[in-house]
């Protein structure tokens, strides 16, 4: 009796496997559990058994060959016995896992929801999804009633059934950041690691930079541009960082864009500087401060929160010295920047008193992997260590 | 506004008219019986005493002639009060009125005034059968160059034939004849209302209730059973249906969601339906339920007043489709 052999299923994800492998030749004799090919799937490579004992009468899969799972790839039986010629494609009883190219299905209709333009309203007006509701009118339609009824109840209590003191309605602001947020940590393989270094040279030059600045463009200069300036400098060495993942493919960006994180009333914005590496520090210094100042006055364009590539995140001010940063989608790094602390460090044997931040860089696994972005914090750090290099990057000549 | 007396709608149109004759000596009356007799319905009682045959004319069975005489006499600067006895006779003299009447200022670039005021009865409810009890009104109202008045009290019926008396243009002015009888408060000294702009006869938040003329009192019957029920109903009387005063309906469905017109004309491309449309048109997203029309099947008004009663709406019927976009227990 000719018994088929099958690609297996080997984890839940599974649904195609490839070929690496034949052990035995057609001909061969067999014994059942006997290793008779090796697979590749997207995460392993197995050896398959021989279902039974007998000759491997005919491959039907040579090496190479991608199979999907349930799929034949040999037969094997007594010697003389005939091969079936039309191979028997996946078994029809696991119709999800095969992978045979296929038009997408159209998604279902949507189920129209019958709600009078009243009931539809009052549904918009509040953000109520009109689907939740039971409608009471003629053949189910949802009237006003209804709506009111269902705000009342969903109001009152949490689906746990905890008292609600107060009710805050997601602003189309919040529910973008809630969106975004949670796709970028949906979507991406996320590692936050941080690095405690001395910014004593940072601070030194800032305060020299200071009345520069402020008498040249009447501009108090913050530590914003400085690190966009910085950050922009490192990333000219780490092209592979300033990226997105598209379709299967790291696309490294030909700009360097820096974004930066703007609280804003029960919100938050980031501003794009463009181009930054390209940008003298005084430069940067009045874009960061035009575009701070639109967006406390909610008067960002689409243009100047779009294109950006990296992001810095500031949480300093409220005394933060570490966190975990999450990506703005689609870039994949994000800086966060701690305090500025004055603590006791050890320099050259002797305890010094230095200011010192934790700069913490959350990065997208897939795309770079921990020794990449450990090299990224350390050149930062080589660049705020080395004063020359540093005064290089900020001149304001 | 001095002393208000009670009377009735039709002392409230005799006294409209003794008073604009008195002001301005150029308001004429014309018309079948409304000299000699006083009118049919005793409208111009009195008039042909006062103020003699030269300005009160007792016309023949003619109504092509004089309703055409009286849109003459408006062009040559009189201001004529013409009686159409029955608005169901109209057909006899509908050229005078919506080609000749309507048109004139028109294609004359305004050049010339019309002030004539056609005043006629309407309405069933007295069993006289298929020829006098139409309404009709939506005819006119469906063409260009005419006003359209239906009052429903006699406060509104003095104040609007003034206005209508005082105004440049022509108007057909609909008098129902069962509200001839009806009393109500009116002030004796002359006073207007001016054209389209509604009255709120009862406020309610619950359904908005449309309805002009005798069918005013259906309503008002009606929401007075609703209320006990829980149903709050608001009445709004356009009192002209040219000009009308759609927002003050737009208004009022704002707040209530729901429309019911009433409406004594012929369903059929009629009055309701246009109301029906304007709301459904410009406050769509403020409806709860689907507009109801009350109003009188497309058919000839029977003489038998068990099926005139069964055909004309009333209370009962306003009743029952309030309830139907209401759905209160």
């Amino acid at each position: 009796m000719v018994v088929e052999v099958r690609m297996p299923k080997l984890g839940l994800t599974m649904t195609k496997g490839v070929v690496k492998k034949w052990l035995k030749n057609e001909g061969d004799k067999v014994s059942k559990g006997e290793p008779l090919l090796v697979i590749e799937t997207e995460k392993i490579t197995a050896n398959v058994e021989a279902p039974t004992s007998g000759y491997l009468l005919k491959i039907v899969a040579p090496v190479g060959t991608t199979v999907p799972v349930g799929g034949v790839v040999a037969f094997i039986g007594e010697l003389g016995e005939a091969v079936p010629e039309v191979i028997t494609q996946p078994q029809p009883t696991r119709p999800v896992e095969r992978v045979v190219p296929e038009a997408p299905t159209p998604p279902p209709p949507p189920t129209r929801v019958r709600a009078t333009p009243r009931a539809r309203m009052i549904a918009e007006k509040e953000g109520i999804d009109l689907s939740l509701i039971k409608g009471s009118g003629p053949g189910g339609l949802i009237v006003e009633e209804d709506v009111i009824k269902y705000l009342e109840e969903v109001r009152k209590k949490t689906k746990t059934g905890l008292r609600v003191r107060e009710v805050i309605p997601l602003t189309s602001l919040r529910m973008t950041i809630a969106e975004r947020m949670t796709e970028s940590l949906r979507i991406m393989a996320q590692v936050t690691i941080c690095r405690e270094e001395v910014v004593d040279n940072v601070v030194k030059i800032r305060e020299e930079l200071l009345p520069l600045i402020e008498k040249e463009v009447g501009i108090r200069l913050t530590y914003t541009p400085i690190l966009i300036k910085l950050v922009a400098e490192v990333l000219k060495e780490f092209p592979i960082i300033n990226s997105t993942l598209e379709d299967n493919m790291i696309k490294v960006i030909d700009e360097i864009n820096i974004g930066f994180a703007v609280a804003v009333d029960h919100g938050l914005v980031v501003p794009v500087v463009k181009e930054a590496d390209k940008k003298s520090l005084k430069e940067v210094v009045i874009i960061c401060n035009e575009l701070t100042r639109k967006a406390r006055e909610g008067r960002l364009s689409i243009e100047d929160v779009s294109g950006g590539t990296f992001t810095i995140t500031n949480l300093g001010m409220y005394g933060i010295d570490a966190f975990t940063p999450i990506i703005n989608p689609p870039q994949i790094a994000i800086l966060g920047v701690g305090r500025f602390v004055q603590k006791p460090v050890v320099q050259e044997g002797r305890v010094n008193i230095a200011t010192v931040c934790t700069f913490s860089l959350t990065f997208d696994h897939r795309v770079v992997d921990g020794h990449t972005a450990a090299q990224f914090l350390d050149k930062l750090v080589s660049l705020i260590k080395d004063e020359s290099r540093l005064r290089a990057v900020l001149s304001v000549k | 506004m001095g002393e208000v007396r009670e009377i009735t709608f039709v002392e409230a149109l005799n006294e409209a008219l003794m008073q604009e004759m008195e002001r301005d000596p150029n308001v004429i009356v014309m018309g079948e019986d409304v000299g000699v007799y006083g009118g049919i319905f005793g409208v111009t009682k009195g008039l042909l005493q006062k103020f003699g045959p030269d300005r009160v004319i007792d016309t023949p069975i003619s109504e092509a002639g004089f309703i055409g005489a009286a849109v003459g006499a408006a062009a040559a600067g009189l201001r004529p009060v013409v009686e159409l006895m029955f608005v169901d006779f109209f057909g006899v003299c509908m050229d005078q009125i919506y080609n000749q009447a309507a048109k004139m200022r028109y294609m004359f670039g305004g050049k010339i005034k019309i002030p004539v005021t056609i005043r006629t009865t309407i309405g069933g409810g007295l069993s006289a059968a298929a020829q006098h009890s139409q309404v009709l009104y939506s005819i006119f109202a469906h063409v260009p160059g005419l006003k359209v008045v239906v009052p429903s009290t006699p406060y509104d019926a003095k104040g609007l034939l003034i206005t209508a008396i005082r105004d440049d243009n022509p108007k057909i002015f609909f008098e129902h004849k069962l509200l001839y009888g009806v009393r109500g408060p009116v002030p004796k000294e002359p006073y207007t209302i001016p054209f389209g702009v509604a009255d709120v006869k009862m406020e309610g938040s619950d359904v908005t209730v449309v309805a002009v003329a005798y069918m005013v009192h259906e309503a008002l019957k009606a929401a007075n059973e609703l209320k006990k029920e829980g149903i709050s109903v608001e009445v709004i009387d356009p009192r002209t249906l040219v000009p009308f005063d759609k927002e003050a309906v737009i208004k009022s469905v704002k707040k209530t969601g729901r429309l019911v017109v009433v409406d004594e004309d012929y369903d059929r491309c009629g009055f309701a339906s246009w109301v029906a449309a304007i709301v459904a048109d410009e406050c769509f997203g403020y409806l709860d339920a689907p507009i109801k029309r009350v109003t009188t099947p497309t058919v000839p008004i029977p003489f038998s007043p068990v099926l005139e009663k069964e055909i004309l709406p009333n209370a009962e019927k306003i009743i029952k489709a309030v309830k139907e976009v209401v759905r209160k227990a």
